[in-house]
């Protein structure tokens, strides 16, 4: 079977919202799943592509996979389209769950539980970044310009506005030099 | 409200590698900078946007939410992603044409260490909400190492997370 675009705006927004419906513990699956394999509108090669880009992007990764993918289709309302069906039953669940904590967040069992959560999902983050390390495993400049990240963000607490251009740009000379 | 959206709209542009790489900065703006709330709150509103379902960028709506009610909320969103999604829209066809560009696979090298190291922080700033803890350290450790290692689906460590903390904290 062939891939084929969405049909209309009104498949596209279906499509996206129902990628975000199901979307919990992470939405890249269901994203790939949704645009892939149920509705065949773009190949597993080209997703990846844009995925990618998206990755490497500042923003939400699926958020602007959304905008990209909606202005290849359907220009600007496209990309305005897809971005709102994504978020849309995501954003009203998220306002429950904490108009719902509001109410007994003064009870300690439900701020220990909430809190494990919280501490978890950070958990997740460090096994991601693993992840994302692995091209880095025989590069010990890579391993230490990450290393010095993390110390001057998350110990050093210093502002990502100063850290970002000054890493970038030792990144962009080690990479040069084929260091990373 | 408006120091929140230009706030979060600034950070939308250094947020390479996504929502987990300004976490800190995020943290450090409402908690250290603004008082707007404590760390351990900032952690549970994070743990709150986990549970939902959807990006994880709904994290800064709940933000908004906390300091300026739900209209603060959707600010907060819209301010988030609106710079990144014009970046987004206007660079798409570009990034396509360079494909083969020797610049852009420096570019791609250069950034992996980079997030690694933003993400980790993120990471680590969430997990530690009153400062570093063993309680913490198992609950982080244990979900990252089965993320890591294992293809189960990443709500499982969080509802583990959920029970663990109820009996350590």
């Amino acid at each position: 079977m062939e891939f084929a675009p969405p049909k209309s705006l009104l498949d596209l927004y279906l499509g996206f919202l129902s990628i975000g419906a199901r979307s919990f513990g992470g939405v890249l699956p269901w994203a790939h799943r949704v645009m892939v394999e149920e509705k065949r509108w773009v190949a597993p090669a080209d997703f990846a592509e844009v995925l990618a880009l998206c990755q490497f992007l500042p923003g939400p990764n699926v958020g602007n996979v959304s905008v990209v993918l909606g202005r290849r289709w359907f220009g600007p309302l496209g990309a305005f389209v897809a971005f709102t069906g994504l978020m849309a039953l995501p954003l009203v669940w998220v306002f429950g769950l904490a108009l719902l904590y509001a109410d007994y967040s003064s009870m300690p069992a439900v701020k220990a539980v909430v809190t494990g959560v919280g501490i978890a999902g950070g958990g997740l983050f460090i096994g991601t970044a693993l992840k994302l390390a692995r091209p880095l495993a025989r590069k010990p400049w890579g391993v230490a310009l990450a290393v010095a990240c993390f110390g001057i963000i998350a110990l050093g607490r210093v502002s990502l506005f100063a850290v970002l251009p000054a890493a970038a740009l030792i990144g962009w000379l080690a990479a040069r030099k084929d260091l990373v | 409200m408006l120091q929140i959206a230009f706030y979060f709209a600034l950070l939308s542009l250094v947020s390479v590698g996504g929502i987990p790489s300004v976490m800190p900065e995020m943290q450090r703006l409402v908690v250290d900078v603004q008082g707007w709330m404590s760390a351990a709150e900032y952690t549970q509103l994070f743990a709150i946007a986990q549970a939902a379902p959807g990006p994880n960028v709904l994290v800064t709506a709940l933000v908004g939410w906390k300091v300026a009610g739900i209209a603060g909320g959707l600010v907060a969103l819209a301010a988030f992603c609106a710079p990144a999604a014009a970046l987004a829209y206007s660079i798409g066809g570009f990034w396509d044409r360079m494909r083969d560009a020797p610049w852009r696979k420096v570019f791609q090298r250069a950034l992996v260490p980079i997030t690694v190291g933003f993400v980790v922080s993120g990471g680590y700033v969430l997990a530690t909400p009153q400062g570093p803890a063993w309680q913490s350290a198992l609950i982080a450790g244990a979900s990252a190492a089965a993320l890591y290692a294992t293809k189960i689906n990443p709500l499982w460590m969080l509802a583990s997370g959920g029970v663990l903390g109820y009996f350590l904290f």
